[in-house]
């Protein structure tokens, strides 16, 4: 049986409260074709039996709610599987199983929440801001997973001083940090007024990205392999 | 603002020094900007393939000292330029501000005397730190012969500092930097290190190099052989408690009849840093490492040549061996060896267990078996050619054709449990 659910974290358990005792149980998020024979629940977010199941989960492993929520922010199509049969394991095994790496649902979890904090920990260093006319600083990203929020309490420590926005353009949102609060909110277009001396600087950092390089080491695959081409859309250096 | 000419003379007089980790140091933002990220961050990649993490700029490339592989040296007829405290403090809060950085790196040529760059190096970190509110990262470079007083003072403000010794013995530093002695270079690191332990034994406020202290070695320009940079590098780490030291492959930047013409090479750079990770992370001690004839193999890591050499302590059983065993085995790397242990406390690990947990075996597999099943080659010879084989194609091309056939066949043979290295942990043995 393939169960539906909305997407959200609700869904999620509830669906996962749902397809708990079925075998052949495909829980996911994304839109399929269904083969001949297969049959499908629709699953209806229902925040009581959620709110149930999390508590259930929570008394096994103090820490699976952070696991889901690194995996429910993953881009691949087996996350929600994924994540099923993680947190199932957890309720049969009645304990942590993080460190049971010889359990096939243990290892693809644990590589799936990798690749989500591997991303968010480079993007600590790929973000790259443009000051506005107003001061405010202002960031597009263009992330492989749904890393956006994960970023704010990392900037907020660093310049508290600064307004910022981190646009993520894929997902259609931002996380916006006012000078005192942080929130969330969906952003299609923004068009930046750039203040005076930005592309003055913009220049000055392109300038030192030129200079700083060893001409005679040329190895452009490793650095392909660190900074992968598709991170450079908004990086000014890599544009003219 | 720093005009841009003058950016890009101080930043060629800089880029050399290969030291780049922003690492080691978690600061606090105390009300102003920036703080520091204990595990360090990159922010950019060049051609080179080299991260920036610190701006990396020379407060002034105007030297009085002469050293023979220096860009900057005083006979060199290279523009000159020296930046004023205010335009390096102006450049770090924007660039940091805009995420550019991760913090300041500065360095200096010796500008009139040690003593007036050293101050310099004092009043400009000082500045960035009270005046404009920089909690960032920051690392100072040390001016050999400076008064002691100021450089101590430079290090309440600094994360890290670092005297370059850059050639690893006292006769080629006699040759090629006249103007710098051993004496010079390694008391000022004894006493900031001395000083250090005092400082946090005295629990006393604010901070004193929270990230330690770090050198650099040119490897190549002279003729010191692997074994004795190593024993200098592990005499650093254990005496002087230094955090890093780092190795450059020569390059022929400056014409010189004492300095050769060919570049150090890449590839022995690669092994003294694996060298070096054996030592710092692994538990080896640098006479297992250095072989007779005190240079590192090419052919293979100096990991695989010290198993090589001691072929009678394996195939160890992955379930039962300590992890300080496990750590020896070439190919397991600490993350690997971590999940290993973890891994095997549930259940009896087989090979395809390893291989699912993404143990690489392409070389641990001649070394290693699991739940008694061995999957490698026994006989040595072979395992020597094999073991060379898998390293880079540059290597590969050196052997024969014939050696190189008969290994592609081998290779195939035991193709099923062999995993593709990832460029990164090769290349940077990095954790």
């Amino acid at each position: 049986m393939i169960y539906f659910y909305d997407g959200s974290r609700a869904g999620f358990l509830t669906a996962f409260l749902a397809a708990f005792n079925d075998n052949e149980a495909i829980v996911t998020s994304s839109q399929r074709q269904l083969t001949l024979g297969q049959e499908a629940v629709f699953v209806q977010t229902n925040a009581e039996r959620a709110k149930k199941a999390e508590a259930r989960l929570l008394s096994f492993d103090k820490y699976c709610m952070q696991d889901l929520n690194f995996l429910l922010r993953c881009s691949d199509e087996t996350r929600d599987q994924t994540a099923f049969e993680y947190l199932r394991l957890i309720a049969t095994k009645k304990r942590p199983v993080r460190n049971m790496l010889a359990e096939d649902a243990v290892i693809m979890a644990s590589n799936l929440i990798g690749k989500v904090k591997h991303e968010a920990e480079r993007f600590r260093g790929f973000v790259r801001f443009m000051e506005s006319a107003s001061g405010a600083l202002y960031a597009p990203i263009a992330p492989d997973h749904d890393i956006c929020d994960l970023l704010v309490g990392h900037f907020r420590a660093r310049i508290p001083n600064f307004p910022f926005v981190i646009h993520d353009v894929k997902r259609k949102k931002a996380t916006v940090y006012d000078g005192k609060n942080v929130f969330c909110a969906p952003l299609e277009n923004a068009e930046v007024m750039l203040s005076a001396t930005e592309e003055a600087w913009q220049a000055l950092w392109k300038n030192y990205f030129e200079h700083v390089n060893i001409v005679e080491r040329e190895r452009l695959k490793q650095q392909r392999g660190y900074l992968p081409v598709r991170y450079r859309k908004f990086m000014p250096e890599f544009h003219d | 603002m720093i005009s841009a000419d003058k950016l890009s003379i101080l930043t060629n007089g800089a880029k050399y020094d290969v030291s780049c980790s922003s690492s080691g140091s978690s600061r606090k933002n105390e009300g102003g900007m920036g703080n520091g990220l204990a595990a360090g961050c990159c922010h950019s990649f060049t051609p080179d393939g080299r991260c920036i993490s610190l701006l990396k700029i020379l407060l002034s490339n105007d030297c009085i000292f002469n050293c023979k592989y220096c860009v900057n040296q005083a006979s060199a007829d290279v523009p000159r330029a020296t930046a004023t405290p205010d335009e390096i403090c102006e450049l770090v809060i924007d660039f940091y501000k805009r995420n550019y950085i991760e913090g300041l790196f500065l360095s200096s040529a010796v500008h009139i005397s040690p003593n007036h760059t050293m101050e310099q190096l004092l009043l400009t970190v000082k500045k960035l730190r009270t005046e404009y509110g920089f909690h960032g990262y920051i690392h100072v470079k040390g001016i050999p012969r400076a008064d002691e007083a100021i450089v101590r003072e430079t290090a309440l403000y600094a994360d890290r500092m670092s005297y370059n010794i850059e050639l690893p013995s006292e006769q080629s530093l006699k040759l090629l930097a006249p103007q710098k002695t051993k004496e010079s270079l390694l008391l000022p690191m004894k006493s900031l290190a001395k000083e250090r332990e005092v400082f946090k034994a005295e629990k006393r406020k604010g901070h004193f190099l929270p990230a330690g202290q770090t050198t650099q070695m040119i490897v190549g320009a002279s003729p010191e052989k692997d074994g004795q940079i190593l024993r200098l590098t592990e005499s650093l780490y254990r005496a002087n408690g230094l955090k890093r030291v780092y190795y450059s492959a020569y390059v022929p930047v400056v014409h010189n009849s004492l300095l050769p013409d060919t570049p150090g090479g890449a590839l022995r750079e690669h092994r003294l840093y694996q060298a070096d990770w054996l030592l710092r992370f692994y538990g080896f001690d640098v006479e297992e490492i250095v072989p007779e004839g005190e240079n590192l193999p090419t052919e293979y890591d100096p990991k695989c040549a010290w198993a090589l050499r001691n072929l009678h302590l394996f195939p160890l059983e992955v379930n039962r061996a300590p992890l300080e065993m496990l750590l020896r085995v070439p190919g397991i790397g600490a993350k690997s060896a971590y999940r290993i242990t973890e891994a095997r406390r549930y259940t009896s690990l087989t090979f395809e267990h390893l291989k699912k947990m993404r143990v690489v075996l392409k070389r641990a597999r001649h070394f290693i078996t699991a739940s008694g099943k061995f999957y490698g080659v026994e006989n040595e010879t072979a395992l020597r050619g094999l073991l060379a084989a898998g390293e880079t194609a540059k290597n590969a091309a050196q052997l024969s054709i014939f050696t190189d056939l008969q290994i592609a066949r081998r290779e195939t043979q035991f193709m099923l449990y062999s995993n593709a290295e990832t460029a990164r942990s090769a290349l940077t043995g990095e954790l």
